[in-house]
């Protein structure tokens, strides 16, 4: 009787923690998905900022377009969001 | 010179503003429009273009070929200037050696001026301050009052030591163009051994020179064909190339045009040098190689330029075709002045 007791316990305790962990691990990767993809973007836009500074400061007409060129990146971010938003509430 | 940290950011930033400043330079439809204006209509329309300030500011102290000639020159020194400026670390570095011929250039421009007895103020309408000399430097050069004392005021500047050793030589024989040959090939044996220093991007600089120095031992080779007295070719030959002092020397003694033209094929490696080797194989006059030579020199740094977008290249390929805006400009104006014909005018251009 004892033993059953115990065994009980142990099998809740065992679904405890592999529903605690599951919940840490889509924590983690909605998180890697948002950071990474914010790394990502912040990589390019290094590059297309240096360049539409500089494209900038030769014909200050290009200002619009470049400022739009520059934020495309941040569309990879936004893929990043739905992914980690997917993963924790669905 | 510092190293660039943080990034390409800064690379990226200067390559695309040399990008964007050589899409504004003159392109071939404007010229061809230009052969068939008049000097004053000519004048009007460099005004309207990146030389509007230098002709504004200059109208009221020169006219007609004058004006065009200094405004140019001005626009030149002070389009590099502004590139050094905006250029960071290392490539400063290379931009800056690069510009030095131009040190070379005024210096022998102020030692023939004063030679020849030319006044102060016509030599400083052709000096192009676009190098390490200064505006204040080759004012003071111009005022000394003999060439000996242009030379000792040189002293600490890198080209002293050749200028020192050669100007007993070049005043004995009458002539400066020993002196240039050993300024050039101190100035290029410079620029490779700062290339070869181990300084990042070093490589991709050295290319570009490698390539500079291949077309001008291509094109002594054809001028030294083309002459009827003889020359040391060891004199001309500049090293650091694809050709050897030795293959220069064996490729100067072959007559036959054809036999040449394949030995010299022989030795270059760059495709479109071959190629335009290949094209060379009926006899053309020396300065139409010349300017063909030019073209494809100009082709092919601009391929390599393409190659390698966030480098050297970018900066060097604008300086130089900056370079070729202003001689072609000079050149229509001048041949409008000397009333030329358009097609004898458009030979000279490097479009």
């Amino acid at each position: 009787m004892a033993a059953e007791l115990v065994g009980t316990e142990v099998a809740a305790q065992t679904v405890e923690i592999a529903i605690k962990s599951q919940l840490g691990m889509k924590a983690l990767g909605a998180g890697m998905a948002v950071g990474l993809t914010g790394i990502g973007a912040g990589i390019a836009e290094m590059a297309i900022g240096s360049a539409a500074v500089g494209a900038t400061a030769e014909n200050k007409d290009v200002f619009g377009l470049v400022l739009i060129l520059t934020v495309i990146p941040e569309t990879i971010v936004i893929f990043g969001l739905v992914v980690a938003l997917v993963l924790w509430f669905v | 010179m510092p190293a660039i940290t943080g990034g390409p950011g800064p690379y990226i930033y200067v390559c695309t503003r040399m990008r964007v400043r050589k899409a504004k330079l003159i392109q071939k439809d404007e010229y061809q429009r230009m052969l068939n204006m008049s000097l004053p209509e000519i004048t009007r329309i460099i005004g309207e273009t990146a030389y509007k300030q230098e002709i504004d500011e200059l109208a009221t102290s020169f006219k007609g070929i004058d004006l065009i000639e200094v405004a140019l020159s001005w626009n030149l020194a002070k389009e590099y200037q502004k590139i050094l400026e905006i250029t960071p670390g290392t490539l400063k570095q290379f931009t800056r050696s690069y510009l030095r011929r131009w040190d070379i250039q005024n210096v022998l421009t102020i030692l023939r001026g004063k030679t020849q007895g030319i006044k102060h103020g016509k030599i400083k309408e052709i000096l192009i301050p676009a190098g390490s000399l200064g505006r204040a430097m080759l004012d003071k050069l111009i005022a000394e009052d003999s060439v000996d004392r242009i030379i000792e005021a040189l002293r600490g500047e890198r080209m002293y030591p050749v200028l020192a050793a050669k100007i007993g030589e070049a005043k004995e024989i009458g002539s400066f163009s020993k002196m240039e040959n050993e300024l050039y090939r101190q100035f290029y044996a410079d620029v490779i051994a700062e290339a070869k220093s181990g300084i990042k991007g070093g490589e991709l600089y050295l290319s570009f020179i490698r390539l500079d120095i291949d077309v001008m031992n291509i094109k002594t080779l054809f001028r030294l064909r083309a002459d009827t007295f003889e020359e040391d070719p060891h004199e001309m030959f500049i090293a650091g190339g694809v050709l050897t002092v030795n293959d220069f020397v064996r490729l100067n003694v072959i007559k036959d045009h054809g036999e040449f033209i394949d030995a010299l094929r022989m030795k270059v490696k760059q495709k479109t040098l071959v190629s335009f080797l290949d094209e060379l194989k009926e006899k053309k006059k020396v300065h139409d190689i010349e300017m063909s030579l030019t073209r494809v020199q100009l082709d092919q740094m601009e391929r390599m330029s393409k190659l390698h977008p966030f480098s050297v290249h970018p900066i060097l390929v604008y300086l130089e075709k900056k370079k070729y805006e202003v001689f072609n400009l000079r050149a229509l104006a001048r041949g409008k002045e000397s009333k030329l014909a358009s097609e004898r005018i458009s030979e000279h251009l490097v479009m």
